[in-house]
């Protein structure tokens, strides 16, 4: 059934399979590296996280001491954000764009690999402060006077830094090569308009990567050359100011959010139309809704600075709401897509739908966080926590459980089993809701976030509780995701070329591509390729101009002879 | 092949939610604390009709979808397609239109809500620097002859967190100064928080302002992570009639505020401070016996000498600006070793041994 006939001298070069993957430039198992590492550091961050679930399950210091527990929030936050989640739909990004753009690689290999081997060495940077007196303790924000050297002493702020810096040169080092590769490296007739969604806004994420993670390195070195070398940017005592850490950090912080989601978004418009055999409902409106979230995304920093007495409260508060618009729009379209399709719920299509209902929820708690009178009450509370954890968790991670069911059959040339994807599924969907819906009424009722404990007297036990089982049902959900990945690598059900039925040029060339991706290229003229091919017809923008009816004459058909 | 209807495939999922339902009833209402100042009322107001519009469009796209999932279920068998709709511009108008409006709408209220929050009156009935510091508060009443030396103070140690006790009804105006790092005064029950920020010696502290309309006790917390004993860095406002308040205020002023005074024969210990430096870095003092601290500032700074154990404040003498001469009085120590730190300069520390 391939569509791709390897060159049988191809492979004669014979290597140790070790130092193969240690010095590749191919983007597709640099794609892997990147998830295979994003994963170790997601379970590393997740113990965290079971850690302090734990110790907050009930009033009183019953396993850690405070200054344990604030080494526990710091790096969990740390690790999810910088080590998890940005890398390891990076990862995806790097695998599946050259393969959607019809192109045989990344517009510049090499520095694909350097930008994932900093990942490890910048995460076990930032973890080797365990090894040297502590951790970072002071929160993933790091906010300012408390990570000035006199109050928090010690090298694990240091490493902290500097791990940073050197996540931070690699995101911006990819997003140039993604910003490189999208423009200059698509098959003949790729428009910008004919790029798959998932491009689009993996384009857009770079350029978000590209504006504001050099302004956080700034800040991060600047930091450094206080807490060493005697600077003054940060302590007010000598002429700094704790505030311009945070619009630093917030300038940085709030596009990383979105650098955050839109992959995610990206994931879910490409697999909503597959398993609803429809197009996505207004393709250049999701277009100019993501590009427009990407401009809005730099106008809305200081909303993470309300309670500070020092942000100009309107415009920040105008700007936080309007972005809402441009996520309403592509909820929409996302819901149109769906209307009079024909839904198959497979497992991808399951945490698809899954992230539109729990990214909903954290979308509303944002928009009732961006009034500065209720934010005066919420801000600091377990209600953020809720909040950002129903967009990043309910939102991304949904999406990378998204992307894992649907091109694991490409990288692997093997379908993961549907009966364990949907167990893994149910119980992440409940014991996510469970351990996170319950935040947000903790903060509703006053629980202040980043407290190694809270008092018995405030009525906070039960809904503590109730997440912590959650947070420990989650982690339960992990087992028959692994135990379904590794039972598919021994036996798992073979996949063809295009298991799903795709609309995109991934699913053009075998299971796992060959090392050079395509032999031949369909014609493009619409941003569903493969759907032309398949079906032959469709709606006018699916059938090329110039094409007579009969398409068999020179296009490459799957599932028949060349 | 058991062959299902849409009404049974409802009646699945309706059971299907059951869990969801229980996580959220148990969950609470999703309402903040009765409010208990003024300007909470509103605020409580502005979050209802914030909740509300957002529960409206949580129904209206969640129901959409568990609609679709269950109406639009590829029946096993069905090869054909569905109408392949690209898109709409008229749709992706009114859609867009319509939440922007929402979004002006939510704005103005909005900002109808923080200006009645953050207004100021000309006179407040009570002014009060709330200082933070690592891991405590200290409350000092201001009144109006510019002598900080004869205000009414309340220190908060760690075993007695400070209780700042108010008059009801009347604008309380509280200052928020920072001896070190951000920390946040926040009241859930005033449904309010402001940051503690320190803004260096010319810079000016935040200020936050509200009128207590009921009588009571309300717990407060930092809000802002800063650092080891942030979870236990707590307080609480009392809440009384001015005639009460009045009467508290005086006897506060008069430093009859109990604290366990030392015997006539108690050891003094002789303490200086000058610059970012005690005049010692080890100090004896008898173990199980109150003793006083004869502290000295030579500069013209603020300093202050607290007693702390494994990180925990145990006493903290009151912050002065020298020079001058204070005697603290310091409770027992049980045997064993302390530190003692300058509060304002964390830098300037040495040890405590109470000993036999």
């Amino acid at each position: 059934m391939a569509t791709t006939t390897l060159n049988p001298r191809a492979e004669t070069y014979q290597r140790s399979w070790v130092l193969d993957w240690l010095t590749t430039v191919d983007h597709k198992k640099i794609g892997i590296l990147y998830i295979v590492n994003s994963f170790f550091f997601f379970f590393a961050a997740g113990i965290l996280a079971l850690v302090i679930r734990s110790e907050l399950a009930v009033p009183g210091l019953q396993f850690l001491d405070e200054a344990t527990y604030n080494q526990a929030f710091t790096m969990h936050g740390t690790i999810m954000i910088f080590l998890f989640i940005v890398p390891v739909l990076s990862g995806f990004a790097n695998y599946i764009v050259p393969l959607m753009l019809g192109a045989p690689d990344m517009a510049f290999p090499r520095i694909n690999a350097l930008s994932f081997w900093l990942l490890p060495v910048g995460g076990l940077l930032i973890f080797s402060g365990y090894l040297f007196g502590g951790a970072a303790a002071e929160g993933w924000t790091g906010y300012n006077p408390l990570t000035q050297a006199k109050y928090s002493p010690g090298p694990g702020t240091d490493l902290w830094l500097i791990g940073l810096t050197l996540v931070g040169t690699a995101s911006i080092l990819g997003s140039i090569n993604f910003i490189a590769t999208i423009f200059k490296m698509r098959a003949p007739g790729m428009t910008l308009f004919r790029m798959p969604i998932f491009v689009w806004t993996v384009l857009v994420t770079a350029v978000l990567i590209l504006l504001a993670t050099p302004v956080f390195t700034a800040g991060l070195i600047a930091l450094f050359i206080d807490r060493n070398y005697g600077g003054s940017f940060f302590d007010p005592n000598v002429g700094g100011s704790p505030i311009l850490w945070q619009h630093i950090f917030w300038f940085f912080g709030h596009p990383e959010v979105y650098i955050v989601i839109l992959p995610a978004m990206g994931v879910v418009s490409e697999v909503l139309p597959v398993f609803s055999r429809k197009p996505l409902f207004g393709y250049r409106a999701f277009v100019f809704a993501t590009v427009g979230i990407g401009l809005l995304s730099f106008s809305v920093w200081a909303h993470h600075m309300f309670t500070t007495g020092f942000v100009f409260l309107p415009f920040f508060s105008f700007m936080t709401a309007l972005i809402a618009v441009p996520t309403g729009v592509k909820f929409f379209n996302w819901m149109a897509t769906l209307w009079r399709g024909k839904l198959s719920l497979t497992t991808p299509m399951l945490f698809a739908l899954g992230f539109l209902s729990m990214f909903l929820i954290g979308g509303l708690s944002g928009v009732m966080l961006s009034s500065p009178a209720v934010d005066f009450h919420l801000q600091d509370t377990y209600f953020v926590v809720a909040h950002l954890h129903y967009v990043f968790f309910g939102g991304s991670v949904f999406g990378v459980f998204a992307a894992t069911y649907y091109w694991f059959p490409k990288m692997t040339g093997r379908k993961l089993n549907e009966g364990l994807g949907k167990v893994h599924f149910w119980m992440h969907f409940i014991g996510f809701n469970l351990a996170f819906f319950p935040m947000h009424q903790l903060g509703i009722s006053g629980m202040p976030r980043r407290v190694a404990d809270y008092s018995p007297d405030a009525g906070w036990t039960i809904l503590n509780s109730m997440s912590t089982a959650g947070a420990f049902l989650i982690a339960a959900s992990i087992f028959p995701f692994l135990i379904n990945v590794v039972a598919t690598f021994i036996n798992g059900e073979r996949a063809g070329d295009d298991p799903w039925e795709g609309n995109t040029l991934e699913w053009a060339t075998s299971s796992p591509p060959p090392p050079y991706n395509f032999d031949r290229l369909p014609p493009i003229h619409s941003e569903r390729p493969l759907f032309f091919l398949t079906h032959g017809h469709g709606h006018a923008a699916d059938r090329p101009a110039d094409v007579d009816e009969k398409p068999e004459d020179d296009v490459q058909r799957r599932g028949g002879a060349a | 092949m058991r062959f299902t209807t849409a009404r049974s495939r409802l009646w699945g999922l309706l059971r299907a939610a059951i869990p969801f339902l229980i996580i959220g009833l148990l969950s609470g209402c999703l309402l903040p604390p009765e409010p208990k100042t003024e300007t909470a009322k509103d605020v409580f107001g502005l979050y209802v009709a914030v909740l509300v519009m957002g529960g409206i469009v949580f129904l209206g796209v969640e129901g959409f979808i568990v609609y679709a999932v269950v109406r639009y279920r590829r029946k096993p068998g069905d090869d054909q397609l569905p109408p392949q709709v690209h898109g709409n511009t008229m749709v992706e108008i009114i859609w867009t239109a319509i939440p922007t409006v929402i979004v002006l709408i939510l704005f103005v209220i909005s900002t109808i809500t923080l200006n009645a929050v953050e207004a100021r009156s000309a006179k407040p009935g009570v002014t009060v620097e709330a200082t933070g510091f690592q891991w405590q508060w200290r409350f000092r009443y201001l009144d109006s002859d510019n002598n900080p030396k004869n205000d009414a103070v309340v220190n908060g140690t760690a075993a007695n967190p400070p209780v700042m006790r108010l008059p009801v009804g009347e604008p309380i105006r509280v200052i928020l100064p920072s001896l070190d790092v951000i920390h946040s005064f926040f009241v859930p029950q005033f449904l309010i928080k402001r940051d503690v920020v320190p803004v260096g010696e010319n810079g000016t502290p935040n200020e936050l302002e509200f009128t207590i309309s009921e009588e009571g006790t309300y717990t407060g917390q930092c809000a802002e992570f800063c650092g080891l004993q942030h979870a236990n860095m707590t307080f609480a406002i009392q809440a009384m009639t001015r005639a009460k308040y009045d009467q508290w205020l005086k006897v506060a002023k008069s430093g009859a505020t109990p604290a366990p005074s030392a015997a006539p024969n108690a050891t003094v210990i002789k303490l200086s401070a000058t610059g970012t430096k005690f005049s010692t870095d080890r100090i004896q003092v008898p173990a199980g016996q109150p003793f006083v601290i004869r502290f000295e500032i030579t500069d013209g700074q603020n300093h202050n000498v607290a007693v702390l154990k494994g990180g925990q404040v145990l006493f903290a003498g009151e912050i002065f600006q020298g020079p001058g001469v204070r005697e603290y009085q310091v409770p027992a120590l049980p045997a064993g070793e302390y530190q003692f730190q300058c509060q304002v300069h964390p830098v300037m520390t040495g040890t405590i041994v109470a000993g036999p």
